[in-house]
């Protein structure tokens, strides 16, 4: 076999190999590539920034699964570090079965962080106060129109199991109209959803965070205005953390940044096998090309 | 002097209430003229019932508001409103604004051009149905992917193979779910004509139910309901890549000849598009997520983009019915493409009437 | 009247369903809210029939001895022990169901959805070839996004991030525009087919 014929027909499990390889070599070289911002990062980002502390509420409908948590959960630990800092009270929801178990470690890290800084009660994240976690619902469509009319008719007790009319955050916090911005993390079409009936019904303003291989599909959203900020894939997370150290609310950024690293070098690599890819197959077209002539 | 206009200055003006449009009732939206002091706290709204004449809370807004929605209204109250303009300790209070009541509507205006549209568009597919009906031969572009079903069904019986149908991610409140259900409901007949296993695995209970139903009825119209099996629509799992997994199990165990992955789908579209690539099975994609149309184009031999999901049905049946409702999607979508070419050549001309387009 | 009966329900609660958006009454805002909670109590009910037919259809394979047996049995299993953890245990934060999903689900999930990077070199690598003009422009701006969206695409001109940006945007937004324009028609005309009784498939008849 000639090496044109080689290099365009690398069999797949020597490229599933070198994946892994370049997967790896980050986490034992401590490499640091500084991120350009998205201009959807940022606008998310200020967005977020513009919410009057102890006012309005942003709701995190927390619906990433198992499968992407390497690039949601990130973002909500982000998003909850961000508002925590600001003094914005967050709800949080989920409509995927899978999410809840997710989205308590999520709230849990954030709070168990700041309330091991905090210097008295009133410094502290104090669960019904500060924050709420809902807990996971079915019929997501019948829910989210329901939740414009009362957001405790459709959670009568939260993911703890206490009645959240009882709790001080929700008798303030009635629907929609005292939510500031619905942030939706994602793989799935969560925030379509959210964007068809919460937002052309009651309009609430959306936010999301969508893995890398959904963001796409949603750049429409973001130019139309229906969407008030878009994080895209870890390389989202990462501009969210970066964010965060630049405008003084965090001192170190977190795992995204990390897992960047990784992903750069895949691409890099991918970009490689293309090349390579061609220049055999072109190599090859040349050959038949000349065997036929001759 | 000097100090009476700072404080005339921090007092909100034109205060004015209304009524919120297009809603259930029980909602009064107040506007007011931001005061242009940046350091001042926020607004706060203060309402007062008649024939009260005390003025009591009913909400704060940040200093960036300039307008309020009480959800608090009562239908059958009638109120005035203030704001005061919070800085530190001190409060400036507004004049009061009119009176006003909230009440309910019966009709949402702001909905009026898509109750324009969808009477126009039913319209549209009445007529070309009627024209289909009278027997007029109404032309309809070839569509490779939906021309591959009978090759493909074929391949799958000449090798003695089962044929796997899958109909993506979405509940059955997605459309492209339903589209893939009237599909189904093609594809069985001909399974059941044939006589070929038939693999329909579904995510959700609904759908499974519905395909279930499908498959069955599809086999008793062809007197073939002796051959039907229960196994051929399994119900598998709501999670997303496990639902995946599972269907790559099955590629990998049963050898399917062929593919069919048609409907909603997710990230995990390549996982199970490239395992049927791997066992070199006939495979024919379709779904409306434009995101994962480039993976399918990469791994499945067809694939149908976007609304030809949607006419697959009509073309399969060969029904002049639903060949007629072609049709009228197509006199719809171009219509709409005139209407937005129109408009936009008006904007030039600084005549914007785009915002009629918007739909509340 | 096997069929009868379905389109009828089919017409009338959809035409009630249409009615009801452009009415914003309470009383229309009631029927909308007591049709969107019996969806979910009919979904349960949908639950219960598609648990059986997975028990079954992996009982029926068990008996068969079958030589892939063994994977209903985990099937099986897995899906009994769980049901049976979260109803004896509950699932509180600290359960032992939620350990058994964060320390067993998540890593398995977070593995099936990083396959997804394995597929897709391998599918661009053999998809990403410079057979004709549209593959050339498809591969050139692939190029250019890849970078663009990398951190290093910065360094290498800070134009690329612009670009990238500008292709997502513009000609990607574009053509995505022009495919959820016909899935839009095509998703309007299958339900008006559907309630007015023209699409009859889904009822398994085809006529």
């Amino acid at each position: 076999m000639k090496w044109f014929e080689i290099v365009s027909r690398i069999d797949r499990r020597i490229i599933y190999s070198l994946l892994t390889i370049f997967v790896i070599i980050p986490f034992f070289l401590k490499i640091k590539i500084p991120q350009n911002i998205m201009p959807q990062t940022e606008r998310l980002f200020k967005f977020i920034e513009g919410i009057p502390p102890n006012d309005k509420a942003v709701m995190l409908s927390i619906d990433y699964t198992p499968q992407t948590m390497p690039e949601c959960h990130p973002m909500a630990i982000a998003l909850l570090r961000h508002c925590f800092k600001k003094g914005i009270p967050v709800l949080g929801v989920s409509f995927d079965p899978q999410a809840p178990g997710l989205a308590v470690v999520a709230f849990n890290t954030v709070v168990d962080e700041f309330n091991r800084q905090a210097g008295s009660r009133s410094d502290s994240l104090i669960y019904g106060r500060d924050y709420v976690y809902l807990g996971w619902k079915s019929g997501r469509v019948a829910a989210l129109i329901e939740m414009g009319e009362g957001i405790t008719g459709v959670f009568p007790k939260d993911y703890f199991d206490n009645a959240t009319d009882t709790l001080t955050l929700l008798k303030r916090i009635v629907n929609y109209k005292d939510i500031a911005l619905v942030v939706v993390l994602a793989a799935g079409d969560y925030p379509q959803e959210w964007i068809l009936y919460a937002q052309t019904r009651y309009g609430v303003k959306i936010g999301a965070g969508l893995t890398a291989v959904m963001a796409p599909k949603y750049y429409p959203f973001l130019q139309t205005g229906q969407f008030s900020g878009m994080m895209s894939g870890m390389k989202g997370a990462a501009e969210y953390e970066n964010l965060l150290v630049r405008y003084g609310y965090a001192t170190e950024t977190g795992k995204a940044e990390m897992a960047m690293n990784s992903q750069t070098l895949v691409h890099l690599l991918i970009i490689f096998l293309i090349v390579i890819g061609n220049i055999g197959y072109l190599a090859t077209r040349k050959e038949s090309v000349k065997r036929l002539n001759g | 002097m000097f100090f009476l206009l700072i404080i005339s200055g921090l007092s909100p003006q034109s205060v004015v209430a209304n009524d919120r449009p297009n809603d259930a009732g029980g909602c009064v939206i107040i506007t007011w003229d931001s005061v242009s002091d940046t350091s001042i706290d926020g607004y706060i709204v203060l309402r007062q019932t008649l024939p009260d004449t005390t003025f009591k809370r009913v909400g704060f807004t940040g200093r960036l508001k300039n307008e309020f929605e009480d959800n608090s209204a009562v239908d059958s109250e009638r109120y005035v409103y203030r704001i005061a303009t919070k800085k530190g300790e001190m409060y400036y209070y507004s004049p009061p604004s009119n009176v006003i009541h909230s009440s309910p509507q019966f009709f949402h205006t702001g909905r009026l051009n898509t109750l324009i549209a969808v009477i126009i568009f039913t319209f549209l597919l009445v007529y070309f149905v009627r024209r289909a009906k009278k027997g007029e031969n109404l032309f309809i572009r070839k569509i490779s992917g939906i021309d591959a079903v009978d090759e493909a069904i074929g391949r799958a019986t000449e090798m003695g193979r089962p044929i796997l149908y899958v109909p993506g991610l979405g509940d059955i409140d997605f459309p492209s779910t339903i589209a893939s259900m009237n599909i189904l409901g093609e594809v069985a007949k001909k399974v059941a004509m044939y006589d070929i296993p038939l693999i329909a695995v579904n995510c959700y209970p609904v759908v499974f139910t519905v395909a279930r139903e499908i498959v069955h009825e599809a086999f008793l119209n062809q007197g073939k309901i002796e051959k039907y099996k229960d196994d051929y629509v399994r119900y598998l799992t709501e999670s997303q890549f496990g639902y995946a997994g599972a269907i790559n199990g099955i590629i990998l165990r049963e050898r399917p000849a062929t593919c069919f992955f048609i409907g909603p789908f997710f990230a995990e579209s390549l996982l199970m598009a490239e395992t049927g690539n791997q066992i070199g099975a006939v495979q024919i994609a379709g779904t409306d997520q434009v995101l994962q149309l480039p993976f399918f184009v990469t791994a499945c031999d067809y694939t149908l983009l976007g609304e030809e999901v949607y006419a697959a049905s009509a073309y399969l049946s060969r029904e002049p019915i639903l060949l007629g409702s072609l049709k009228a999607q197509d006199f719809g979508k171009f219509l709409v493409l005139l209407i937005l070419v129109f408009l936009t050549v008006l904007s030039f001309f600084n005549l914007n009437l785009l915002s009629f387009l918007k739909v509340e | 009247m096997k069929q009868r009966l379905p389109l009828f329900i089919c017409l009338v609660v959809g035409l009630l369903m249409v009615i009801q958006f452009y009415i914003p009454h309470p009383v229309s805002v009631g029927f909308n809210s007591i049709i969107n909670k019996w969806v979910v109590i009919l979904s349960a009910f949908a639950l219960v029939l598609g648990i059986g037919n997975l028990v079954s259809h992996h009982i029926s394979k068990i008996k068969k001895a079958k030589a892939d047996r063994w994977y209903s049995l985990v099937t099986l299993i897995s899906m009994t022990l769980m049901a049976l953890v979260g109803l004896v245990f509950g699932i509180g934060p600290d359960s032992l169901y939620q350990k058994i999903f964060l320390n067993i689900l998540t890593p398995l999930g977070a593995t099936m959805f990083a396959l997804l990077a394995y597929y897709m070199a391998s599918a661009a690598y053999r998809a990403f070839r410079v057979r004709n003009i549209e593959a050339s422009i498809l591969l050139a701006s692939a190029f250019v996004v890849m970078l663009g969206f990398m951190p290093i695409g910065q360094f290498l001109h800070p134009y690329f991030p612009q670009v990238a940006e500008w292709i997502m945007r513009v000609p990607n937004m574009a053509s995505q525009r022009g495919i959820l324009f016909g899935v839009a028609f095509g998703s309007i005309a299958t339900a008006l087919k559907i309630i007015l009784g023209i699409e009859r498939s889904w009822l398994g008849s085809g006529k």
